[in-house]
């Protein structure tokens, strides 16, 4: 017996088939006319309704926040947590499944997979159901995967004083090319090749304490830590061999080579290719690797923040790799390079625009300097980093030069009050210092801060930016018409979702001297400063994290049509309808931050 | 007129009393929707396989509260109705005579008025049934949602229009999504949806499109 209840529908796909069942025994169909409130905001609901056909708006007060048709559910937040987020009012004639409350509940209560849909909070929604759909892949298992299920060996422990012809038997009757040394407090590593290098190399004694040859810098995972996170930290810190700590004591090593069956691509390989390059080419084909790298670990079901995080820790090793082996000796003696816009942020996923400068404590040479802008500039052209639009970029003699006249400069955008120069200054704020002299670029910023100190007028006029793009809802006219084909109801993801979120935090950490660059860093010392409270403060990076990960599908989806056309546009006619809720829900709490910022910065005045 | 004459030689007439109840005033907005499947259309000899009923009450089709059986057949169903309603004899097994299915179908539906498309053959099918094994009719007052759709498809139409009531046009003309058909409940529960969003219609005095553009082909009429 079926009523045409659809099964395969996220999230009833969730449900067991006895469990399906039972809530199609329990179901009604219901009819609403066009015009009839069907859950009304702040309501509670008796039922959840599954559309069969017709149109739903979700209203709150005047704005149109959505349509739902044939597939979609609402509202979960009436059914489970008593209110409803919007007014639920039918469109056109419509017919929905009822499904009650109490049968609703009871799933909920059984089924996990099925509860997930129904959380109040977006991030942990969109969590729970990319694990699903990765689970369908066969990844979840590299997901899931902790450090302790990877490492091997049982660890050797060699006192720092024996001699390193001793610590090499240890190490052979252990069977184990690593070894932990105990030196007094301190506690180190020793490998094979480190005891190969100081006798053969260095030509040591062999009586000479282990100590001498061992690295105390241990980089350690935790038994229980995820793999990838210890891909990530083998990534950042350039190392193929992480110490395992059990309990707070180490108990082994994990290697790359523990991890290269259950990661696609190789990640953990690329630091060391970059620091080994010795010109300019062999760094080439390193800037190749990470793309591709990108594109296996999302592939893989990898987090997006994950991705950019390592993207990110890559890009930089490049960068600052390339900065040595380009820069000529005044520059290297003066200079500090920086990093800008979503790089300096650590949010770019696939390779972005080069959003690149150049502080410079002195005076250096012209002809060295205008050397170095085409040199750099050019070997990122090279390595496929599209030019910045904006110009901003270590070829610009905007962007690379002291950093007395930097100050100048923003000062001058400062007083300017023009939108270029507002997002100038919004660029600069979001800088890292990569290598070289990195003490200037908190200066520079902390006199950036001193000038907008208190000056609402100015900050106003910053926070104005948001203002630039609206956010729109899914639906209004657009979903409809698409989908009798008639229009297109993209929506840019940048400039609806990214571009608000990551402005008006930046703003707020520029009200309050918030040195930090990441959009969630940001919004963590804003909490803790108690500018926001800790909720909305997680929706608000829930939000950020949902429009990352679907600018990224698109951005790769861009990469292999070779067209970086419509990179950021979402078709939400094409998306699942939990793919369709969860943007819903993130584009409200867009519009929410945004109405916060625009009271907090009276924007509407400009 | 007729009718109600009829209805009172049959309240007459009733053997059972137990039966009243039948003639009751019906409960005001409740209406059942109800459909059978048959092994053929004569509703002299053809018998009834299975009967599902679903009640709608103030705009709720209570598919949690539907009436279902199947129906023991005198005869072995023949080849031609299996491949209609894909009932095979098989999945007959948990079926019941209809002597025991048509009390309960009766103390079900009670009173109310009986919706359905093409409804007298569903009633006429049954009152056989009722005659032989109750010695009662069936009194309820129909709705023949097709006779809905007529009036607002075609109620001003033109002489010459070329209509069309069967149940799938019918049913894709109102953007209901059509069940499997030939299933009773599915049959049951499509009528009910499309009475719904007719009857909403004549509330609001709205009218369905009719389509100029389409050559006027003759469209069969019929079930």
């Amino acid at each position: 017996m079926s009523t045409g209840f659809d099964a395969q529908n996220p999230p009833f796909d969730r449900l067991a088939q006895q469990e399906v069942e039972e809530l199609r025994a329990a179901t009604d169909i219901g009819y609403f006319r066009p015009g009839e409130t069907i859950v009304a905001r702040g309501r509670p609901s008796d039922f959840l309704h599954v559309v069969i056909k017709g149109a739903v708006e979700a209203r709150d007060a005047e704005a149109l926040q959505g349509v739902l048709g044939p597939r979609d559910s609402f509202d979960s937040r009436a059914l489970v947590h008593g209110a409803a987020g919007e007014d639920f009012v039918a469109a056109e004639e419509t017919l929905c499944f009822l499904i009650p409350r109490a049968t609703v509940l009871a799933l909920i209560a059984r089924n996990a997979a099925f509860a997930a849909f129904f959380y109040a909070d977006v991030s942990r929604k969109l969590e729970a159901f990319s694990e699903a759909r990765k689970a369908e892949g066969g990844m979840e298992s590299v997901l899931r995967a902790r450090v302790r299920d990877a490492m091997h060996g049982r660890a050797v422990f060699i006192d720092g004083a024996v001699t390193i012809e001793q610590a090499g038997q240890a190490m052979r009757d252990g069977n184990t090319n690593a070894a932990f040394v105990r030196d007094g407090e301190r506690t180190g590593v020793v490998t094979g090749m480190n005891l190969a290098k100081a006798v053969v190399l260095q030509r040591l004694p062999l009586d000479t304490p282990v100590r001498e040859v061992t690295h105390f810098d241990i980089v350690a995972v935790d038994e229980d830590d995820f793999l990838f996170e210890a891909l990530l930290s083998m990534t950042r810190h350039g190392k193929r061999r992480l110490a395992v700590r059990s309990g707070g004591v180490f108990a082994g090593f994990l290697e790359d080579i523990d991890l290269l069956g259950r990661f696609a691509g190789n990640s953990q390989l690329i630091p060391g290719r970059i620091d080994r390059a010795r010109d300019v080419e062999e760094l080439a084909v390193a800037a190749r690797e990470i793309q591709d790298q990108v594109e296996r670990l999302h592939r893989q079901g990898m987090k997006v923040e994950v991705i950019a995080e390592i993207t990110s820790d890559l890009n930089r090793r490049l960068f600052v790799r390339l900065f040595e082996l380009v820069a000529p000796p005044s520059i290297r003696e003066q200079g500090c390079l920086i990093l800008m816009g979503s790089e300096g942020r650590g949010e770019q996923t696939v390779r972005t625009d080069q959003d690149n400068g150049l502080l410079l404590a002195g005076l250096v040479p012209e002809a060295d300097l205008a050397t170095f802008r085409e040199a750099f500039s050019g070997a990122l052209d090279g390595f496929g980093f599209p030019p910045c639009p904006g110009n901003v970029m270590v070829r610009n003699p905007l962007w690379s030069q002291p950093a007395e006249g930097m100050v100048r400069q923003l000062r001058a955008w400062v007083m300017e009050r023009t939108p270029d120069a507002a997002m100038n200054i919004a660029i600069f704020l979001d800088g890292v210092a990569l290598t070289g002299r990195t003490a200037l670029l908190a200066e520079t910023k902390a006199a950036l801060f001193e000038m907008m100190r208190g000056e609402a007028v100015l900050l106003g006029r910053f926070a104005h930016l948001i203002e630039s793009f609206a956010t729109p809802s899914i639906g209004v006219l657009g979903t409809l018409m698409a989908s009798v084909g008639v229009t297109d109801d993209a929506i840019d993801i940048k400039k609806a979702g990214i571009f608000p979120i990551v402005h008006g935090v930046r703003t707020m950490a520029l009200e309050k001297g918030i040195t930090e660059t990441s959009t969630a860093e940001r919004m963590a010392a804003l909490v803790r400063a108690g500018s926001f409270d800790g909720e909305f403060g997680r929706d608000i990076i829930s939000a950020h994290r949902v429009f990352m990960g679907y600018r990224l599908a698109s951005q790769l989806d861009a990469v292999r049509r070779g067209s970086v056309e419509g990179e950021s546009l979402l078709r939400p006619s094409r998306m699942t309808a939990v793919d369709r809720d969860i943007l819903r829900d993130s584009l409200r709490v867009v519009r929410q931050f945004r109405d916060v910022i625009a009271t907090r910065f009276r924007t509407a005045a400009f | 007129m007729i009718d109600a004459v009829k209805r009172l030689f049959w309240r007459a007439s009733l053997a059972d009393h137990g039966y009243l109840f039948l003639f009751d005033p019906p409960p005001a907005g409740e209406v059942v929707s109800l459909d059978c499947e048959t092994t053929g259309l004569d509703t002299t000899t053809d018998e009834i396989l299975a009967i599902a009923a679903v009640p709608v009450v103030d705009g709720r089709i209570q598919t949690s509260r539907r009436f279902e059986a199947f129906v023991k057949p005198d005869r072995a169903p023949t080849a031609d109705s299996i491949k209609v309603h894909r009932l095979r004899a098989r999945d007959l097994e948990a079926a019941r005579p209809m002597r025991d299915v048509l009390p309960e179908l009766l103390r079900f539906i009670g009173s109310r008025p009986l919706l359905g498309y093409y409804i007298d053959f569903d009633v006429r099918m049954l009152d056989r049934y009722a005659k032989e094994l109750l010695q009662v009719h069936l009194p309820n007052r129909r709705i023949e949602v097709s006779s809905l759709y007529y009036d607002r498809k075609y109620g001003k139409a033109p002489p010459g229009t070329t209509i069309d009531l069967r149940f799938a046009s019918m049913l894709e003309d109102l953007g209901i999504p059509q069940l499997e058909q030939h299933i009773a409940v599915n049959d049951a529960v499509m009528a009910a949806m499309a009475w719904l969003q007719l009857t909403d219609l004549v509330e609001r005095g709205q009218r369905l499109k009719r389509e100029r553009r389409r050559d006027a082909t003759a469209a069969p009429l019929g079930a």
